[in-house]
This record gives C-alpha cells, structure tokens and sequence, in this order.
C-alpha cells in the first residue's frame, strides 16, 4: 500500500509488533487448552511444556473415597476431559445450547423473511409507518430491556423454561431491516413471473425469496448462532432453578462456582469444549464467519 | 385489480406477526419499566407504592449509584478509545504487510468468536496468583537483565528502586482481580482484548475501500511521509468507519455484564460496579425491581442517546465519496 519505496526494515518492524500482539491474543488459549491436558501437579508447578507430560497420576479423592491406590491413577487428559463431561452435565449443556441457538435462528427467519418481503416488495397502506417503527426498534438493544422481559416471564410463569430463553429472541428486527434491503435488488419481474405461473404470495416468499436470499441468510445465521451460543446474560437473568435448562456459558459459570479451586483441569476442559466448536468452525469458513459477524456493519 | 388486492392482504398479513412481537418484546417492556421505576415493585408483591422520582434521586445521590455510574463511564472511556486505536494499527499494518496478513488477521479476530464468560474464566487462571501464568512469568524476570530493563534505570534521572517493577519484585506482583487499584484496569484489559479484533476487520473493510489513485495522487502533492498520508487521506476516507466503529463499541462496552458477574461482581469497593451488573444484582438478586427498573430506563437513554448521535453524525456525511 505504501507508495513506491519499499522498506525491509519497516516491514519487519511491523511483523515484530505483529506478532507480539498475537501472542497477548493467544495467551489464554493457550493457558486453557494447556491446563486442559495437565495433572494437578504440574498445573500447580507449571511442569510438562504445552502438553504436559502425560504421565498418570495419582487422583487423592479417590484415595480419600478408600479405594486403593493402584485403582486410582489417572491419565491427566483423560481425567480432565472425564470430569468436565461426569461432574458436571456438560453434554446436556452443550444439546440445550444448540436446541436453544436453532430454535432462536428458525423462528427469527420464520417471522421476519415475510415481513421483508412485504416491507420491500408489497404494496400497502402503512408501509412505510411499519418501516419506521423497525428503524426505531434497532435502537433498543435486548440485553438492555432484559429486566422488564423477566417481569414480565415471571408474571405469565414462564420463567425457568425453554421457552423463556428463546421468546426475547424471536423478533430480530436487524434481520428484518437486513432483508429488506436484500430483497430490493431482486428484479421485480422475478415475482412478476411467479405470480403470472399462478404462485401465491405465500409460495412466493418461501420458493423464490427464500432461494435467492441464501448467501444473505447464511450470514445472518452465523451472526445469530455465535450471539446465542455465547451469550451469558439472558440466560442468567431468567433460569433461576433447574440446571436441565442451563446453556453452555451459564453451565461453565456454575461448575466454576462450585469447584473448590483445585480441579482447574476439568474446569478448563469444560471451557475447551465450549469454545472450541465455534473457533473450529470460524477457522474452517473464515471470510463467511467475518462477514456474518460483522454484518451489524452494514447498518 | 384483484392482483393489488391480493397483495396488499398478503402485505398485511406478512408484517402482522413481526409487528405483534415488536410490540410486545420490544416496546411494551420499555414502557413497564419506565413505570415501574416509579415504585417499589418487586416479584411476588400484588402491589406496590407509588415513589415518584425517589428511585432516580437515589441513582444521581447515593455513592453506591455514583460508583456504578463512575465505573460504566471509565469502562467505556478506556475501552472505546484504545480498542479502536489497536484495531486501526493493527488494521494499517496488517493492510500494508507483503504477507502473513490474513494469518494476523485470523488469531486477531478468534477473541471475537470466543464465549466471553468462557474466556474470561481462563483469564482468571491466568491471572492467579500462584499458578497463573502471568505472575508466573513477571516474577522469572526479577532479579535477570527483564527487572533491569523494565525498572528503567537505565534512563537518566530515574530511580530504578521506586519502579513498578522494581517493587513488585520485593513485595509480590498484584492480585490483579482483587485490589481496587488494578481490578477495573483488568478488566478493562480482558474488554479491549475481546473487543479489538472486530475494529480491526470493519477498519480493514474501511482500508480496502480507499482508491489506491487517492493516495498515489497525495504522494504526488507532497504528502512524503506516511504520517500525511495517513492524517490527509486515510483517515479522513475512515470517517464513516470510525464513526461506525464508535459507537457499536461503546454501545457494547457499556453492555459489559460476563466479566464482572463471573470475576469481580462489581467490587473490590464496587470499582467495577457497571450498570448491567447493578441491574442484575439489585432486581434478580435483591428482587429490587422498582430500583432495578429505573437503573434500566436511564441505560436505554444513555445507549439510544449514542445511536441518535450516530445516525446523525452518518446523515451529515462525514465521509467523502
């Protein structure tokens, strides 16, 4: 980008501050998936490298429980992932965080492609009212109005169910600003033509709309199932009993809370599992994962 | 004829279920919570007293309220600024390397992608004061050629002694989540470590937007360095990018909610006492929904305030295509 001269020097100079800065970024990745591999003991001593040494070990509570010793050595790995999945219900965790995250996803979509449509392409008295009212909706960020929305659950016993971590959801009106501008570059004479065939409104929004939006729905769908997997908040404000319901952040916090200090390895192993299928997926579709993230951008 | 009816039925019945929703979860609630902050509200009660501006007066008098509000302003003011100052440097050098600059780019933005409340749980670890690696490493630097270099001795006119390092050497580097000195710093730290990377890719989209002629043409006026370039081309070309990036920045960072309940919970001395925790804490914990709700309404004009700004600041055009 710089203009004519190239410089050597700038550029490594450049690739040192790089490169220092990644590996601020990087730390705690590297602390988590570390611990995650380690006995105790070299936790405790920062022994063993990256991997740790991966000798078995020997587990004191299963000491303490009166087992004998030669039941209780351990491949730290093996203990670490072992727990996190049997001390705390991780797995469950894991299906109410992707039951949670699909179902937000398909009723956001289910609601706001025809009110996209109709906003952009149908013609009606109040159009531009509805328009309007969507403009001003993006002003109100969820989490902030998080307080009456329990209120309000709780008045209607809601409260503590599957139900209450999707409904706050179901309305994107990002999405539905997002499509709107979408839909405007289809040709009209697209839906000319299916109407002319004899197709419905309905068919219409579902069998051409929907076909031709896809690159702009992957997008957005990315943007709404990283939100919701990750999102803390919501989730600890409204499940206040039953940890079936918990999602995985809230499941991490809780296991967190109930250590006492000294099983970091299972609890960075819970934290591995958690994070690492979405860093999986970012890495495998990068320029899909940062155009969906960064969608808000296009505001 | 039939075709505009049909449609227009269609329309109607296309925006109906989208309207309802925004009404009842989008508008409805900020009206409960607007009257609800006059009263004392709370779960399980069938009424409650009408207080007037009792609540409000107590968010802009009582020191505890101050604290929440001081926190906030300082998250922000850090957290804003210097995560877009590290997003646009990251994002120049990145724009101008020969190569490696996707692979920056890519560990850049895996904080973004990351659970907050995950990571923030292994910043705690690696925080910790005897098996945190961060502590760790600070005290192998003590007493080698690192506690030399970074006790500043080696400038003239400073004693190398009373250094930050130099001490922390003697009596113990800080429990940075524990002491009121460091925790709202720390914290801010783990918001600027999540937060940059996303400035960095919208400043990247924003790079690759400007016409490489206007800069050739810069040059060409007399622009030599690359710090006139920057400041005459770049970053005015930036403007409606910077203006983007401000203000989802401290919309979000005033959100800020995952690290505090999980590391701080707003103390020590409620130094990291922000808005979202306060609203947690007093209506879900303390069942204060009254209280609760006011701490809401004045959040929800703080952030619509900044949308506003922003809106307007794009509708005067800071840019210059």
């Amino acid at each position: 980008m710089n203009t004519g001269t190239y410089s050597t020097t700038g550029e490594l100079a450049k690739h040192a501050t790089l490169i220092l800065g990644a590996l601020i970024v990087i730390l705690p990745f590297y602390v988590m998936v570390s611990f995650s591999l380690k006995s105790p003991q070299e936790i405790g001593t920062h022994a063993g490298g990256f991997f740790g040494s991966q000798q078995a070990f020997l587990d004191q509570y299963c000491v303490k429980l009166g087992n004998p010793e030669a039941d209780c050595w351990r491949n730290p790995a093996a203990y670490n992932y072992g727990n996190a999945f049997k001390k705390a219900p991780l797995l469950r965790y894991l299906l109410n965080g992707v039951i949670v995250t699909v179902s937000i996803f398909v009723i956001q979509v289910l609601i706001a492609l025809p009110c996209a449509y109709a906003l952009a392409k149908l013609r009606f008295w109040g159009r531009e009212l509805v328009f309007g009212l969507v403009l001003f909706c993006l002003l109100i960020p969820v989490h902030a109005i998080a307080l009456p929305l329990y209120i309000m659950l709780a008045n209607v016993g809601l409260t503590n169910t599957y139900a209450a971590l999707v409904i706050p959801w179901t309305i994107s009106v990002f999405g539905i600003f997002l499509m709107r501008q979408f839909f405007k570059t289809v040709p009209d004479d697209l839906i000319d033509a299916a109407r002319m065939d004899g197709m419905s409104e309905f068919g219409i929004v579902w069998k051409v709309m929907l076909p031709c939006a896809i690159p702009a729905l992957m997008a957005f769908a990315i943007f709404s199932v990283v939100a919701h997997w990750n999102d803390y908040f919501w989730p600890r404000v409204v499940l206040t009993g039953s940890r079936d319901l918990y999602t995985p952040p809230l499941g991490l916090r809780e296991f967190q809370g109930g250590l006492d200090g000294a099983d970091t390895g299972p609890l960075m192993a819970s934290a591995t599992v958690i994070v690492i299928p979405l860093l999986v997926a970012f890495l495998l579709a990068q320029r899909k994962f940062i155009e969906g993230i960064t969608l808000s951008g296009m505001k | 004829m039939t075709i505009l009816r049909h449609t227009r039925l269609a329309g109607y019945g296309f925006v109906l279920p989208a309207l309802v929703l925004m009404f009842v979860i989008l508008l409805v609630p900020v009206l409960v919570a607007a009257v609800l902050s006059f009263t004392d509200y709370s779960l399980g009660n069938s009424t409650a007293d009408w207080l007037a501006w009792k609540n409000y007066e107590k968010i802009f008098t009582r020191s505890s309220y101050q604290k929440m509000l001081w926190a906030s302003a300082l998250y922000v003011l850090i957290v804003v600024p210097v995560s877009i100052a590290f997003g646009l440097a990251a994002a120049l050098a990145i724009h101008s390397l020969r190569f490696g600059g996707n692979l920056y780019k890519t560990i850049y933005f895996l904080p973004v992608m990351a659970a907050l409340l995950a990571m923030a749980i292994v910043w705690e670890t690696a925080l910790h004061p005897t098996i945190g690696i961060v502590n760790r490493s600070l005290e192998a630097g003590c007493g080698g050629w690192v506690e030399t270099f970074f006790s500043w001795g080696w400038i003239p006119g400073v004693d190398p002694e009373s250094s930050w390092y130099a001490s922390s050497c003697q009596e113990g580097f800080p429990l940075w989540l524990g002491e009121k000195r460091y925790a709202l710093a720390t914290i801010c730290f783990i918001g600027i470590w999540q937060a940059f990377g996303f400035n960095m890719v919208l400043y990247l989209a924003g790079l690759t937007g400007i016409p490489r002629e206007l800069i050739h043409a810069a040059a060409m006026d007399g622009a030599r360095s690359s710090w006139q370039r920057f400041r005459l081309v770049t970053w005015p070309m930036l403007g409606p990018t910077t203006v983007f990036v401000v203000t989802i920045t401290a919309i979000r960072s005033f959100q800020v909610f995952d690290t505090v309940e999980a590391l701080t919970e707003g103390g020590p001395s409620k130094t990291t006492y922000v808005m979202m925790y306060a609203i947690y804490e007093k209506a879900v914990e303390q069942n204060l929904m009254g209280m609760g709700s006011a701490i809401t309404i004045v959040f929800l004009m703080l952030v619509m305030v900044m949308t506003a700004l922003q809106r307007y600041m794009v509708e005067r055009r800071v840019h210059y295509s």
